[in-house]
């Protein structure tokens, strides 16, 4: 299956963007999921879960999302899920602005690793 | 399938020059733990402390919790698939150290995660404060990669564990359960006109520090599956999940399920416990929908009235829960979920992110965003100037006299979806 990828993670970047259609952007993780709504809006199937993780949306600054790549009629499942995971994800008090370097790597790797997985087993 | 769990209480713990357990004493010979774990090149030092039930302790970041058992007859060993031979397990007996607990720290990645509390208010909120600990803090060697660490330090704890496990071996325990599952078919004779139940235990399975493994199978890769409760007692499920400490289930989780052992007591009385379904809880959802599938197929096939799901963690796998539910619902058999709440700190927003009108028997293990004071500890075991990156810490949270504040969601256990914890709600 032809997949987007969409991410403000530049390490899923770095790794993936030579083979990978891939929308990068410096934004933060909530602009991420918004983005991923737009792309919804337009007729992409949602592919992979937007809260993926435990680690919560107000702590790891990362979060790396795949759609498909084409789009069809809007998908009312993938709309539902991208709406829910937005509301959810306003709901945490934001409390941690800026990390270290080693710690922002380590939250990078988490998500990589978050989608890796996902990829790895893309036909 | 039967199984016997011999109990043998250890109400204290001391290092010693060699290991046994005297009365109700584990003592530990620190030296031998130590070169235990440093077999492993992965880690170049390990600290060995004790941490008991009513001391002023603090133990961050923890890992895993792992409770010491060994196999005294039956097929197979502890933990099959990764300490012991992948034979099936959870027959004949095994013997616990009940009241010892092996706990592991590591600092695998800068923001973790979990605090068990020895006394003060935060131990009435994790049942690890109850516990006789041999705390591992394990420093990983130079260079290595978070996974390869992570690895290093779960495999730690099980290899401590079977260690002081091997200890019981010989001793007649204090007290012996009996559990016993019979085949799909003799169940359904033996208890004809009692409603047939199904437990459904949904296992974290996203990736690094989210992860669980079945016989040493990594539950990503694993289609829904049967497995009778028994095998679940004897280490067949095990924990790598480090993330989200309040609902995670560490091994120890696994090993006492309670969902597992409140259904035995009812079984035959007044339901028929007639085993467990394992599913994951992936992060792709055409696994998801998959998985879901499999789940209420294998509930519709074995031909239960009811079923109990469990979940782990929260947001993706709130999906998977409700998939669950609503899947199985529709198959015209009753469900019961449990799960827990990130309602906000003042309990007023929505509790998971997603929801259906079938999920109309909900179990909770309380709000994970309550913010909660912890008093200040004389010790600490492991690192706490991580305390404010962990999840549910927040910066500023520490002040000088030491005591934290935190949300529930960083006290190992405190909201646990198995109801292996104090907290929960009610309506009336």
């Amino acid at each position: 299956m032809k997949v987007k990828i969409i991410t403000n993670n530049p390490l899923v970047y770095s790794l993936y963007s030579e083979d990978y259609d891939i929308d990068y952007q410096e934004i933060s993780y909530e602009g991420i999921l918004k983005k991923t709504r737009d792309y919804v809006h337009k007729g992409h199937e949602l592919l992979t879960h937007p809260l993926s993780g435990s680690v919560k949306p107000n702590e790891t600054p990362f979060k790396t999302l795949l759609i498909s790549s084409k789009s069809k009629d809007l998908n009312l499942e993938s709309l539902s899920i991208i709406e829910k995971s937005i509301e959810t994800s306003e709901k945490f008090v934001q409390n941690q602005k800026k990390y270290p370097a080693d710690i922002e790597k380590d939250f990078m790797e988490i998500d990589l690793s978050l989608i890796e997985n996902v990829i790895n087993k893309l036909l | 399938m039967k199984l016997e769990l011999g109990n043998i209480e250890i109400t204290d713990i001391q290092f010693s020059n060699e290991s046994r357990v005297k009365g109700s004493t584990l003592y530990v010979n620190k030296k031998e733990i130590e070169n235990l774990i440093l077999e492993d090149e992965h880690i170049k030092e390990v600290k060995i402390d004790i941490a008991k039930p009513g001391e002023s302790t603090r133990i961050t970041p923890v890992k895993d919790v792992v409770e010491p058992r060994v196999k005294v007859s039956g097929d197979g060993g502890v933990f099959p698939g990764v300490i012991s031979k992948d034979e099936t397990v959870g027959t004949g007996r095994t013997n616990v150290l009940k009241g010892a607990a092996v706990v592991t720290t590591g600092k695998i990645v800068g923001f973790q995660e979990g605090i068990i509390d020895m006394s003060g208010k935060g131990a009435q909120y994790t049942p690890f404060s109850q516990t006789y600990n041999l705390v591992l803090s394990c420093e990983k060697a130079d260079d290595i990669k978070a996974h390869t660490y992570e690895r290093a330090v779960r495999m730690a704890g099980l290899k401590t564990a079977t260690y002081l496990g091997e200890l019981a071996r010989d001793i007649e325990p204090d007290n012996i359960e009996s559990y016993e599952t019979l085949p799909l078919m003799k169940s359904k004779e033996e208890f004809k006109g009692l409603p047939s139940v199904a437990y459904v235990q949904m296992l974290q399975s996203q990736g690094l520090l989210h992860d669980t493994y079945v016989y040493g199978v990594d539950a990503k890769q694993i289609i829904p599956t049967l497995i009778y409760p028994t095998e679940i007692m004897d280490g067949a499920i095990i924990s790598g999940n480090c993330v989200s400490a309040c609902d995670k289930n560490t091994t120890y989780h696994h090993q006492n399920n309670c969902v597992v052992h409140d259904l035995y007591k009812r079984h035959g009385k007044d339901i028929n416990f007639i085993g467990v379904i394992i599913t994951n809880e992936n992060v792709y959802l055409a696994d998801k929908e998959r998985a879901s599938n499999w789940t209420a197929k294998l509930a519709d096939f074995l031909g239960v009235d009811g079923v109990v799901v469990s979940q782990e963690g929260f947001g993706n796998p709130d999906t998977d829960l409700i998939m669950n539910c609503k899947k199985i619902e529709e198959k015209g058999i009753d469900t019961v979920i449990i799960t827990d709440e990130y309602a906000g700190r003042d309990g007023a927003s929505q509790s998971l992110a997603d929801a259906d009108e079938k999920a109309n028997a909900v179990i909770t293990g309380g709000n994970a965003n309550e913010l909660i004071t912890l008093p200040p500890m004389d010790k600490i075991i492991g690192h706490i100037d991580y305390v404010n990156k962990i999840a549910g810490g927040f910066e500023g949270n520490m002040t000088e006299d030491g005591s934290i504040t935190v949300e529930l969601q960083a006290i190992i256990g405190a909201t646990n979806e198995l109801g292996f914890n104090k907290l929960t709600a009610r309506e009336y």
